[in-house]
């Protein structure tokens, strides 16, 4: 523990020498800088000064030449290390979410420079930094991995939040500051309305990286939780089009009915056009990976790229470069894992769990140093009454739409979980860096000082209180359980019932098109996107393989693998694959049921999607519900069952079966 | 309650369905309204023909046997009446009728009974257990023609192993039920 709080503060010290030293350049350049290093670098600094003899420089300090990388890695390593720290002390991080953490360490972290250097560029959450590259692996993550079932479920309900919840926020906040300003004791008069408008928009919608953040530590169940991140994710649309509307409208400085009608249409532009650019991109991604199979280490990059390039072009037109994403993100998984090695899903999913972890870790950290640089006109009505309003309006809005809401919903929502939607609605850094994008006007520095106040109470307040209260008031929490076949052949089963029962009556309800698009998925996409055989695998298939995969490396990490035989026949060599990290070890011959039970288990081949992802965490790798759950006793009777089935069987298959595809397997081995 | 000539719904068997199944007014002339665009005979009764008319049903997997649940015993034509209480299974549950119903220990459409009904589908013999061939025959029904005998059998034997408590190599009712549930609830 001493050894990392030690580790930080060099981290700490070596920033501050950098800036320190960055600003010492700027001041004096071409003279020795040694006088002013803490760290223990004993050699002169020759630039071109000719008064010192030419000695041929054994060890040369050469600072500018890795300065921007080393500062980035210095901040990127800060980050990391307090990360790993707040999780070393078990009892602050059962209290504070690790958001608020963060910041107050980038508080820490700004004020100490600022303190050494008041020049010192300290403005870190660069808007376009932010946008272009800390923001995207967070929301590629959160799209690739969304649950897809109680997504597509609440989807009415999640829209209205999303686009009507979020214009009620804004035109609310921006009518009552505009009111508030107008109050002459205030001394705002000079605030006009479209500013105070702009301003609403910026701080009305809520974060999905404060969301995420706060909400992966309280483990809600999953319809709260999709709910309120579905929300963040899709106000984003609302959010873009709204800021673009009334800064055009400011500049412009009259708004006509049909300006107003314009920004209606937009609004369907945006959205729908990014979405539909995500889609492209992901179909484009999805056929791309029909033919790595040459090729598997790239594999990931392609899901990667044709992501982020989704995100950039939906920038360019101005539309929603989130939704693209999700959308991109959505559109490309079933196909994609359809195609892709084991290795590289595992590859991905660390990739992005690991990339999206630095950015919100930095993305918290920068906000708290950026506060530090801003000069900050600190008005109290204007920025106590905004947070007020903020909090006022969402719980209004919440309230009243889910009011409407409940009367088309068949499981209705509770007064508790109306609370806790509310409640969640936490402002983050999206606001902050729209917020920085305002014209330099008098009002800006004003209007950041606001949000950042809602930032902070949001996250430090609502985020601290969330988790006492959602004990309180005894929110039904995620239920822990595993993926199971029984559940999925049940929901399908359902499934097809219900549908049935739909055609019956005549109703197209939600079953119906789910069930067309199904259809129309097996019947055409699923063959132009998905390699071979794979192409016609029954969901119900590919989920038993899940299983069985996941099963049988359990059962190897659970200790349980000197039981497991190793090379048996021939054919049971056929259907392991050399480079899975089953270990081999000698073991003398077993008997045939044990054989036949380990070749069930290892029938699965190479893919392990989680079809029901129902708990995942993003800060901790290692925690899968599956492995949890099942302790190795269970593990052990499971196998005893299955044993005694196996031998109660006649048959005893020794063919391999016919859907494994050979040449798959046969191409993995390929890779060094 | 036997079959009646007549197309057209007369107030108080309106009135009757309303109480037994819970459906509203609007719902019950909606659904009847369906009822005689399938009857294409025009004889105030369903046939299995007239069901499997509907193309929808014909590529669901489960089409015949939800067919069949809707005719009771040795039946071959159902009317509007039994048509209606198999519907009202999936009505969905309203709080404000929560003990309105008298006549029945428990609403037709309370969970338990949905789940009863989907039980009924897997278990065609009647004898209150899903066995392995009863579960075979289902899994076969969903996952098409491609798969081997082989490997639905593993999947039927994990199926059963997960769910059987009492190790009677079958899954009965109370298993069946305790399966999490995913929200069956028919949006009508």
């Amino acid at each position: 523990l001493l050894f990392y709080w030690s580790l930080g503060c060099w981290c700490v010290l070596l920033l501050l020498f950098v800036s320190v030293a960055s600003a010492g350049r700027d001041v004096d350049s071409g003279s020795n800088d040694t006088g002013r290093n803490p760290a223990p670098e004993d050699s002169h600094h020759q630039t071109n000064s000719t008064h010192h003899k030419k000695a041929f420089p054994v060890l040369s300090f050469n600072f500018d030449h890795v300065r921007k990388p080393f500062e980035i890695s210095l901040w990127i390593l800060l980050a990391l290390l307090m990360k790993l720290g707040f999780h070393i002390i078990p009892r602050v991080s059962h209290v504070v979410p690790e958001s608020c953490l963060l910041i107050v360490v980038g508080l820490l972290v700004g004020g100490i420079i600022k303190a050494f250097d008041e020049d010192a560029p300290v403005q870190m959450l660069d808007s376009k930094f932010f946008f272009l590259y800390l923001l995207p692996p967070i929301i590629l993550d959160a799209g690739y991995f969304l649950p897809m079932r109680p997504f597509t479920e609440n989807l009415g309900t999640i829209l209205v939040f999303a686009v009507v919840g979020t214009l009620w926020n804004a035109f609310f906040i921006g009518l009552t500051m505009y009111g508030v300003c107008q109050i002459e004791a205030v001394k705002l008069g000079r605030v006009d309305l479209l500013s105070c408008l702009l301003f609403g928009s910026i701080v009305s919608a809520v974060d999905p990286v404060a969301v995420l953040a706060v909400f992966e530590e309280i483990h809600i169940n999953e319809l709260l939780h999709i709910l309120v991140f579905g929300e963040s994710l899709l106000n984003d649309a609302v959010t873009v089009v709204l800021y673009h509307l009334f800064t055009e409208f400011s500049h412009k400085g009259t708004v006509t009915v049909a300006d107003a009608f314009l920004g209606v249409v937009s609004f369907f532009v945006v959205s729908l056009g990014g979405i539909l650019i995500g889609a492209i991109y992901g179909i484009i991604g999805a056929f791309t990976s029909r033919f790595t199979s040459h090729s598997r280490v790239i594999e990931p990059l392609f899901v990667f790229l044709y992501s982020y390039m989704a995100y950039l072009s939906a920038e360019v037109f101005h539309l929603s470069g989130i939704m693209s994403l999700i959308a991109c993100g959505v559109v490309m998984r079933p196909y994609v894992e359809a195609n892709i090695s084991h290795k590289s899903y595992t590859t991905i999913k660390y990739f992005l769990k690991m990339w999206s972890s630095v950015s919100e870790t930095l993305i918290f950290i920068f906000l708290g140093v950026s506060t530090v640089a801003q000069p900050h006109p600190w008005n109290w009505t204007f920025v106590v009454v905004t947070v007020v309003v903020c909090f006022v309006s969402r719980v209004l809005g919440v309230v009243s739409l889910t009011y409407i809401i409940n009367k088309f919903r068949i499981v209705k929502l509770t007064k508790k979980d109306q609370f806790i939607v509310a409640y969640g609605g936490l402002r983050g850094a999206i606001a902050f860096s729209l917020g920085f994008l305002l014209p330099d006007n008098e009002m800006k520095q004003l209007f950041l000082t606001a949000i950042i106040t809602v930032i902070f109470y949001t996250v430090f307040v609502q985020g601290m209180t969330i988790r006492p209260l959602v004990e309180l008031l005894a929110v039904k929490k995620k239920k822990e359980s595993k993926g199971s076949i029984n559940e999925e052949i049940h929901t399908q089963f359902l499934d097809h019932l219900l549908t049935g029962i739909e055609d019956i009556c005549g109703h197209y309800g939600h079953h119906h098109w789910k069930d067309k698009l199904n259809r129309f998925n097996k019947a055409y996409v699923k063959k132009w996107l998905i390699t071979g055989e794979r192409s016609t695998e029954p969901q119900l298939i590919s989920f038993y393989n899940k299983m069985e995969m996941k099963q049988a490396m359990m059962l190897v990490e659970s200790g349980s693998a000197a039981k497991l035989p190793t090379i048996m026949t021939p054919v049971s060599m056929q259907n392991i694959q050399p480079k899975e990290p089953l270990k081999r070890r000698a073991i003398p011959s077993i008997s045939k049921s044990r054989e036949q039970e380990i070749r069930k288990m290892l029938r699965g081949n190479l893919q392990k999607t989680r079809q029901r992802l129902r708990s995942y965490s993003r800060h901790d790798l290692m925690v899968d519900p599956f492995e949890e759950d099942v302790s190795e006793v269970r593990l052990r009777k499971q196998r005893v069952e299955m044993e005694r089935r196996v031998s109660s069987n006649s048959a005893a298959n020794k063919q391999s079966q016919p859907w494994i595809s050979k040449q798959q397997l046969g191409k993995d081995n390929n890779i060094p | 309650m036997g079959s009646r000539a007549s197309t057209l719904l007369r107030e108080e068997e309106i009135e009757e369905i309303k109480k037994e199944t819970g459906f509203s007014h609007s719902q019950i002339t909606r659904l009847y309204s369906r009822f005689t665009s399938l009857d294409k005979g025009e004889n105030g009764t369903l046939s299995r023909e007239d069901f499997q008319r509907i193309p929808e049903l014909a590529i669901n997997p489960l089409g015949d046997r939800i067919i069949n649940a809707f005719f009771p015993e040795g039946e071959d034509q159902v009317n509007f009446r039994g048509f209606m209480r198999t519907l009202a299974h999936f009505r969905p549950i309203e709080d404000n009728e929560k003990n309105k119903n008298s006549s029945a220990s428990e609403p037709l459409n309370s969970r338990t009974n949905k789940l009863l009904f989907a039980f009924r589908l897997y278990d065609l013999d009647r004898d209150d257990k899903i066995s392995r061939d009863e579960l075979l025959q289902v899994l076969r029904m969903m996952v098409g023609v491609n798969i081997s005998d082989e490997q639905l059998g593993s999947i039927a034997d994990r199926t059963i192993q997960e769910a059987d408590t009492n190790g009677d190599n079958s899954i009965s009712f109370n298993e069946f039920i305790k399966v999490p549930p995913v929200d069956g609830e028919q949006d009508y």
